[in-house]
């Protein structure tokens, strides 16, 4: 994601500051030089193109978004978010083998953002308040992973905060 | 070519354009001036705000939990809404006027203009004063679970402070459609659908129907007549929620469905950025030109897009909630899944505004100047953080990204380094005919635009990185957290500093600008 967002940073920046040079020329020019017909007739093409890159990235991306993912795993764990802390169960799982979190909350909208041992954002789970959602992750690394409240929920959000969440081999 | 010669003294290059009335742009300067100065106080509350939020982030001060969220809400709506909006919203009576479109009634935009201030100041107190800490999205039905920080009474004051704003939005909306839905558009045909379709655009897709004398309808008219019909129509949804809200407060039986209320709220939520962005762009579209010496570079694509934007932007909002599928909700999920494709056609208009904007500039005779630097930086945030956008709005990638730094990254690229630059912009560019004073000096706006630059790049790319290393967004403090966290944010400090001391710079040129000696000025406004 952050290569192919940067890639198209660097590449769009270069077109502007070729743009921008290109003022040079153009003063010298009295500003008579431009190619402003063939421009013109540029932009349904341009527009065209930029259609046809986003429906790559949609066919590329949309059948992965969480809510088309399978949700019956072999292991259960039951997450309950209530205004400042997580009620976890069971609270150790193991690799290799599908997890099927269920998520609620009890009061407010929380979140549960995990993190695995190297503090990487892997999952983050909304906690709504009277429903449940429900998604299936398989640890291939064992450690302690951390849970953590993403969805602002009060003026005690920032340390909700379950810690130890543990991952074991199989 | 010859260059054209500014008409009057203070006047834009190449701006040779018919006059209006001398009343209604006497009284339209003073009314776009008020709208420019108390936009700029209100930025000045909600960035000290801000910084004080960031200086608690990275330990240098502490203060209460609650008394910084309270902040944190009021940061949000200030910049966002009282700063940015409410800027755009002032300055784009300006570009009407000067697009041969002066205000018909000076009724709504007044009301605009109170109604703005009035909520603006119930924001103020309600967070502040009285620890309203929601956040500014306050998603239900957090404002009635408070966790003991404030009460209901509060709830229903804020929310009637917020219903104010939308307020300000609404009679905004019925200003500009009132404005360029009129004998303005000098159809050949003068009837309510041929200047209807004028405003939005049907001139350049069919101009055998749509017959104008003005031979087509002006660029910036397009952004403008859209964002009003959009943001009319995305405002009442949630004036509706604050409506609810309100009853809650008096009436505790009352409640609503959590599901049914962040549709609502983000109903508004997202077009809301096009509050922004599509004045923003008119205003491009109108500067822009007359630094290259040439009309905009523009045809029929444009006019689709602002079509396509016209119907998309009210049916984006739940993007917003691709991390929202309730199990027994299937109704959610089809609707996220729909969400993705219809956000990524709100590209296009931006696409095919920034080729516009690169066509115009490309080879022409620009004029570079601290107003035109500053669009052109402006220009670019919106290309850098348009594909930061794209991003957000792919589901798969959400799961990573969703309420991290990141989001708050971006937020401030578009907002602050995009049409925060287009505003400073706005302002070298508009004051010298709105005040009839020159800008007191060229050199201290030129270290106003790098300050800001690199100021607000450092901050916002160091903001960026914390979220992909997962950095939750709307955390008083990462006490809990890994000690990087907080090594970056006091990087990103220093860069504030930056960003706060050209400010100071900026606000130093202001004054000696207005304590100057007024030129002489045309006795009337030019509009194109």
């Amino acid at each position: 994601m952050v290569i192919l967002y940067m890639i198209f940073v660097v590449l769009g920046v270069a077109i502007f500051a070729f743009v921008f040079v290109s003022t040079r020329r153009g003063r010298a020019e009295g500003g008579q030089g431009a190619p402003v017909e063939k421009l013109e007739r540029f932009e349904p093409i341009w527009g065209l193109f930029v259609v046809l890159l986003l429906g790559v990235l949609l066919a590329f991306t949309i059948w992965r978004a969480p809510w088309f993912q399978d949700q019956d795993g072999d292991q259960q764990v039951s997450i309950e978010g209530i205004q400042f802390g997580f009620l976890v169960q069971p609270t150790s799982v193991t690799t290799g083998t599908p997890v099927t979190f269920t998520v609620r909350s009890r009061d407010v909208n929380h979140s549960v953002g995990l993190y695995d041992p190297d503090e990487k954002l892997i999952l983050n789970i909304e906690a709504l308040p009277g429903n449940f959602q429900k998604r299936t992750y398989t640890f291939t690394k064992p450690g302690t992973y951390a849970i953590r409240c993403l969805e602002f929920c009060g003026y005690q959000h920032h340390k909700m905060v379950y810690p130890t969440f543990q991952v074991t081999e199989s | 070519m010859t260059t054209a010669v500014p008409p009057y003294e203070g006047a834009l290059p190449y701006d040779g354009s018919p006059l209006a009335p001398a009343l209604v742009a006497a009284r339209t300067k003073s009314l776009v001036l008020r709208f420019i100065w108390t936009s700029t106080a209100f930025l000045a509350i909600a960035g000290t705000l801000g910084l004080i939020l960031r200086l608690n982030q990275g330990n240098v001060i502490a203060i209460d939990d609650n008394l910084w969220y309270a902040m944190m809400t009021a940061h949000g709506l200030g910049a966002f809404v009282a700063w940015a909006g409410f800027f755009l919203m002032g300055i784009s009576f300006w570009v009407l006027l000067k697009c041969g479109f002066p205000l018909r009634t000076f009724v709504f935009a007044e009301a605009t203009f109170w109604t703005m201030v009035i909520g603006t100041l119930g924001i103020v107190v309600t967070t502040l004063l009285a620890g309203f800490g929601g956040s500014w999205v306050f998603l239900y039905p957090i404002a009635f679970n408070s966790a003991g920080q404030w009460g209901d009474a509060t709830t229903g004051v804020f929310s009637a402070s917020v219903l104010f704003a939308g307020l300000s939005i609404l009679a905004y909306c019925v200003a500009v459609l009132h404005t360029v839905i009129s004998p303005a558009q000098q159809a050949e045909k003068d009837t309510f659908g041929q200047r209807l379709g004028l405003a939005f655009g049907f001139g350049f897709l069919s101009p055998s129907r749509f017959r104008t004398r003005r031979g087509k309808t002006p660029y910036p008219v397009l952004p403008l007549s859209v964002n009003a019909l959009d943001m009319f129509l995305a405002t009442l949804p949630f004036a509706l929620l604050l409506v609810f809200q309100i009853i809650q407060s008096i009436d505790n039986d009352f409640s609503i469905d959590d599901v049914v209320a962040g549709n609502l709220l983000w109903a508004f939520g997202h077009p809301v950025v096009y509050l922004l962005l599509f004045p923003a762009a008119a205003t491009y579209y109108y500067l822009i030109p007359r630094y290259a010496k040439r009309e905009l570079v523009a045809g029929r694509a444009v006019a689709v897009a602002w079509l396509i934007a016209l119907f998309m932007n009210v049916l984006v909002w739940a993007h917003h909630l691709y991390l929202q599928y309730p199990q027994d909700s299937t109704a959610q999920q089809t609707l996220n899944t729909i969400m993705q494709p219809t956000t990524y056609a709100l590209v296009l208009p931006s696409a095919l505004s920034l080729f516009s904007i690169a066509a115009t500039i490309y080879r022409s005779d620009f004029e570079w100047n601290v107003a035109s630097k500053f669009l052109v930086v402006g220009i670019l945030s919106w290309l850098v953080a348009g594909l930061q956008g794209i991003v957000n709005a792919t589901a798969y990638w959400q799961e990573t990204i969703h309420n991290t730094m990141w989001i708050a990254g971006h937020l401030h690229n578009m907002a602050f380094l995009n049409m925060g630059m287009l505003i400073f912009g706005a302002m070298y560019a508009f004051l010298p005919e709105l005040t009839g004073r020159r800008m007191y000096s060229e050199r201290l706006g030129n270290i106003h635009l790098w300050g800001t630059v690199i100021g607000g790049y450092g901050w916002v790319t160091f903001q960026m990185i914390q979220g992909l290393m997962g950095a939750p967004r709307r955390w008083a403090n990462w006490d809990l957290l890994d000690d990087s966290l907080i090594t970056l944010t006091h990087v990103t400090l220093g860069f504030l500093v930056i960003l706060v001391l050209a400010q100071l710079v900026f606000a130093y040129n202001l004054y000696k600008t207005l304590r100057s000696s007024p030129f002489e000025q045309a006795r009337e406004v030019p509009a194109s």
